[in-house]
């Protein structure tokens, strides 16, 4: 149990520390882009990778019909044994269409539930006071202010600059 | 999955585990469950809906006759390795035959085009299929089957960390003969 927990512990140090790494090291890292600038071997090696990427992005877009995996389907079904062949699993299989994941269905509400969010975040900002410090924080750097104008160059200019 | 027992004249319907139904119902599940996403790697190493289904049909047919009807351990697994595997020999053999036909032509077909987006997409799959087999197998699963790393590690029982080392070189190898044949 105790090796698991330190095991989970491992996994999750591991990741985070190449999540933070990956932002200094990673291909978009300023001094990265900066050495590719002005290297002619690194920017040809990047450039090949490049075409890798393009290449397989290209593969990657191209929609297939519709009607794919139910022929696919059909025909492998149709040379399954005779219990399978005929059940009802089968026969639906026989007319399945592909279908978007979960989240490629709830993606259309990713921008609704992002305003939803945010404006929880300020509810609770508020209600925690984080605004009334805010305004608290203001109120005494302008005092602050006041004061330090007050005792060089005296009150009736300080009460021109901050008026109460 | 549900069985019908007739005990005292009366019919009681019994779940029954599907390995032990012994009716390999397991296989119909696999399909429904890992079907789509084999559908769509098998569309992007073939490119052709033929071959697609006749690899499909490849894949669980091996699935069917596995060790005399018994059920993988891992299912996942043992249907994405197949389906590439098979997919990647079909492949190979295509790759095989269109060179043989280039080679009787009399006309010489280098309208090689930089924004031939089909030549590049064909000279993608022959480098991929020319790929050392575990790094082939890392290509395929996590480039062209949207596996993350995890989930390749566990099919291929290797690490995630391993993983990307694979994808790494193998990215590194596709660069260098996609130049040269280029040239």
């Amino acid at each position: 149990m105790k090796t698991q927990q330190k095991n989970r512990i491992c996994k999750d140090i591991k990741s985070r520390l190449y999540t933070a790494l990956s932002k200094h090291i990673g291909p978009d890292a300023g001094w990265i882009q900066r050495h590719i600038a002005s290297c002619p071997k690194c920017r040809n090696r990047l450039l090949l990778s490049s075409r890798v990427d393009v290449a397989l992005q290209l593969i990657r877009s191209q929609p297939h019909s519709l009607d794919l995996l139910m022929r696919a389907n059909c025909k492998t079904v149709s040379v399954l044994k005779h219990s399978l062949r005929y059940s009802s699993k089968a026969q639906k299989l026989k007319e399945a269409l592909p279908e978007p994941t979960i989240f490629e269905r709830l993606r259309k509400y990713r921008s609704a539930a992002a305003n939803v969010a945010a404006c929880v975040a300020i509810l609770l900002m508020m209600k925690a006071g984080m605004f009334s410090s805010t305004e608290k924080f203001q109120n005494d750097g302008k005092n602050a202010l006041r004061h330090y104008y007050a005792s060089r160059v005296g009150d009736e200019i300080a009460d021109e600059i901050f008026p109460a | 999955m549900a069985g019908q027992v007739n005990i005292a004249g009366l019919t009681w319907d019994v779940s029954i585990p599907e390995v032990l139904s012994g009716t390999q119902r397991w296989v119909l599940s696999a399909m429904q469950k890992h079907g789509p996403e084999l559908v769509t790697m098998l569309w992007r190493i073939l490119a052709n809906e033929q071959d697609v289904c006749d690899a499909y049909q490849d894949t669980f047919l091996k699935l069917a006759h596995y060790q005399a009807g018994q059920k993988p351990q891992y299912v996942r697994a043992y249907v994405f390795r197949t389906a590439a595997n098979t997919a990647l020999s079909m492949l190979r053999h295509k790759i095989v035959e269109r060179n043989r036909v280039r080679m009787l032509q009399t006309q010489s077909t280098t309208t090689a085009n930089d924004l031939n987006s089909g030549l590049l997409q064909e000279k993608l799959r022959s480098c991929i299929s020319r790929l050392p087999h575990n790094l082939r197998e890392v290509v395929t699963l996590h480039d062209l089957a949207e596996l993350p790393y995890g989930q390749v590690g566990k099919i291929l029982d290797i690490t995630p960390a391993t993983a990307r080392v694979y994808r790494c070189k193998a990215v590194r190898l596709l660069a260098v003969w996609m130049n040269k044949s280029e040239n």
